[in-house]
């Protein structure tokens, strides 16, 4: 191998850490995080992502190393082969293996606190995905879902109460689906004939996106939701508003087309 | 301009076949036809309506032409972007998915329109297409479209009617030509005034009641709309109304279709309109081919003149079965028209008491689901409280134990 292929395969990994360092200048990073919980899930990915960032420059520096130390060129003899050395290979099992475990039981926490610890409280909403669309369903008045006084929006334009603890039941009418806040750090898929469950508080009010992590069809590009997190008192006011909306028995003839 | 690779050819609005073939209309005719339809319509990219219609130039503009926006965020294409896919580029509802989907995309080119709160014949108005854009059709493959800015959804229903107009009146022009036009005739609307007057009246027509639509909505009477503050006790004596209007022959007869139980199962054999329109085609190139396999078997035992003719008439059909062959295997197989569940909670043309009240009152357009404020012809004459009963009944239905699917298991580990 000549240097001017090792500096063809030094680019690749110049290249990939330039991408991780330019990023955040291009507005390629993380949408802002507006949940309680979401720093704990920031601070895991970037300690993950500063370890494996290090191992990575030094593995592909390693490899540089070689391939441009032992060019055929500046450096004839032939290639020596060892059996290789019994305390390297247990160094080298045991190193990653003990970073593995270490990161398991690091995250341990962070895992039970999302999936696991689900708060004793009512249920908020109902989340169903179809094809291709996020359906919620508010319990009404009676906080029992599935009554007569449910709110049921079909529109993806879903609503929650900011800065509280919020509990989804989510569920799917067809297929697999994904139920996607990226500015809270929330992922849960959705299985079909499986009720799963979501819990979250957002520290902040605002519009965020909700999208299908989970190729569901040919539509999947397009399930995309409106989160909308607002100071409870709103949020029940619009809750009423749309239980209003949805028993209407009269039309305002007032058309303005 | 650059040509050649990657320049896609202009999109065209294509002629409803199945009409075309069926009429055998003669190729010049088929693109006089064409002509005609492009100068009052124009194309996919440059449409443009006529003052007859009513359209707003500005919002076909906005919904036409391929996907792209300008330096000021200014949109176009936004129909080829959102709806081509499934409802086609001519909105025939035959987009490339459209064969994937159940039910079927709709074809507006029958001006026909399920989910609105107009009469019966009327055309649904701005408001009511606006609505199933925005919510979309939960059931079906239509998705809401809510996160759309308002002046696009307008642009969108602006279109739709556009196109919908455009098909009708293809409709009515081919069957012109057809009925008023010799084979040998060229139909120009610039030399010969009489067609001109006849084709611009019959887009009057086509476009008139679009514009009127807003006259033919359905209101309520007052008096028949029960209160908001009812009892519980109130509500379920006007749901035990309803279900006995439900499963009364005379009156409401619902079950005839709906099923005993609600859940969709009684008559599932009917077709839809559209449907309809492709079975009709379908059925009438098998009676075709017998008709070909008959004079063929009589055409040895003729002799003379009579032999002659039977054989040009014979070599017409065979021309005419070629191209009805060709043109099937483009349709889409035609599917049954299942009466809807009723216990399942979703309502395709809206929940809200008023929409369920429009669909009893006025029917479904293209449906087999009759108008049943109408008396006779499917219809039996319900009142204004009858319907209002039904619509307590149906919207009890999906709350009964029974319609309620068994507990699942939940996911164990998120339990914990």
């Amino acid at each position: 191998m000549n240097r001017f292929w090792a500096l063809v395969f030094l680019t690749v990994p110049v290249f990939g850490v330039l991408t991780f360092v330019v990023a955040p200048y291009f507005n390629h990073w993380f949408p802002p995080d507006v949940s309680e919980h979401g720093r704990i899930i920031d601070q895991l990915f970037m300690f993950i992502l500063w370890l494996t960032g290090i191992l990575f420059i030094a593995t592909e520096g390693a490899l540089f190393y070689f391939a441009w130390k032992y060019d055929r060129r500046v450096n004839p003899e032939p290639v020596k082969f060892s059996h290789g050395s019994h305390t390297l290979e247990v160094v080298w099992t045991i190193l990653p293996a003990v970073t593995l475990l270490f990161i398991a039981i690091y995250q341990m926490n962070a895992w039970a606190d999302a999936k696991m610890r689900r708060p004793d409280i009512p249920v908020t909403a109902e989340i169903t995905g179809r094809q291709f669309n996020w359906d919620a369903r508010y319990p009404g008045p009676d906080g029992e879902l599935h009554t007569p006084d449910d709110v049921v929006r079909e529109d993806g334009d879903i609503h929650f109460p900011a800065g509280e603890e919020v509990l989804l039941v989510i569920k799917s009418a067809d297929v697999l689906h994904s139920f996607f806040l990226p500015n809270l750090r929330m992922k849960q898929d959705v299985v079909p004939g499986m009720e799963q469950y979501m819990w979250f508080k957002s520290r902040e009010t605002g519009r965020f996106d909700i999208v299908c992590a989970e190729l569901c069809g040919w539509g999947h590009y397009r399930m995309k939701g409106r989160a909308t997190f607002e100071p409870r008192s709103e949020f029940e006011a619009w809750l009423k508003a749309k239980a209003e909306e949805q028993n209407a028995r009269t039309v305002a003839v007032a058309e303005t087309e | 301009m650059l040509t050649g690779c990657g320049q896609a050819p202009p999109a065209q609005f294509r002629l409803d076949m199945t009409n075309v073939v069926d009429k055998q209309l003669a190729r010049p005719h088929q693109a006089q036809i064409a002509n005609v339809l492009g100068a009052m319509f124009g194309t996919p990219d440059e449409p443009f309506a006529l003052g007859e219609t009513g359209l707003s130039q500005r919002r076909l503009h906005m919904a036409a032409g391929p996907v792209q926006s300008n330096d000021l965020g200014a949109k176009r294409g936004l129909y080829r972007r959102h709806c081509a896919h499934c409802h086609g580029i001519s909105g025939d509802g035959r987009g490339p998915t459209a064969g994937i989907l159940n039910p079927y995309p709709r074809d507006y080119r029958k001006g026909k329109f399920k989910f609105k709160g107009t009469q019966y014949a009327a055309k649904p108005t701005h408001e009511d297409l606006r609505r199933i854009v925005h919510d979309g059709i939960p059931g079906t493959a239509m998705p809401s479209f809510a996160l759309l800015p308002p002046d696009e959804i307008d642009a969108l229903v602006e279109y739709v009617k556009y196109l919908s107009i455009r098909g009708e009146m293809e409709t009515r022009l081919e069957d012109y030509v057809f009925d008023a036009v010799d084979p040998e005739e060229e139909l120009d609307l610039e030399k010969d005034e009489g067609h001109r007057e006849e084709v611009m009246a019959m887009l009057t027509e086509i476009a008139t009641p679009w514009q009127e639509a807003a006259e033919q909505i359905i209101v309520p009477d007052e008096s028949a709309i029960p209160p908001a503050d009812r009892t519980p006790e109130e509500i379920a004596e006007s749901v035990a109304k309803g279900r006995e209007l439900f499963y009364s022959a005379t009156k409401g007869n619902c079950l005839q279709c709906h099923g005993p139980t609600g859940l969709g199962d009684g008559e599932q054999t009917d077709f839809d309109d559209w449907s309809k329109i492709n079975k009709a085609f379908i059925d009438n190139t098998a009676s075709l081919e017998t008709e070909i396999e008959e004079l063929q078997k009589n055409l040895a035992e003729l002799k003379g003149e009579a032999h002659d003719e039977a054989e040009a008439e014979l070599d017409a059909k065979v021309v005419e079965l070629k191209q009805r062959r060709e043109w099937m295997a483009h349709l889409l197989p035609p599917r049954n028209a299942i009466p809807r569940n009723l216990r399942d909670g979703s309502y395709r043309g809206g929940r809200r008491p008023i929409d369920i009240f429009w669909r009893i009152y006025a029917g479904i357009p293209g449906m087999p689901m009759p108008g049943a404020a109408q008396s006779g012809a499917g219809g039996t004459g319900l009142s204004q409280e009858e319907i209002w009963q039904i619509v307590d009944y149906v919207h009890s239905l999906p709350f009964e134990p029974v319609s309620r699917p068994q507990k699942r298991p939940t996911n164990v580990e998120a339990v914990n």
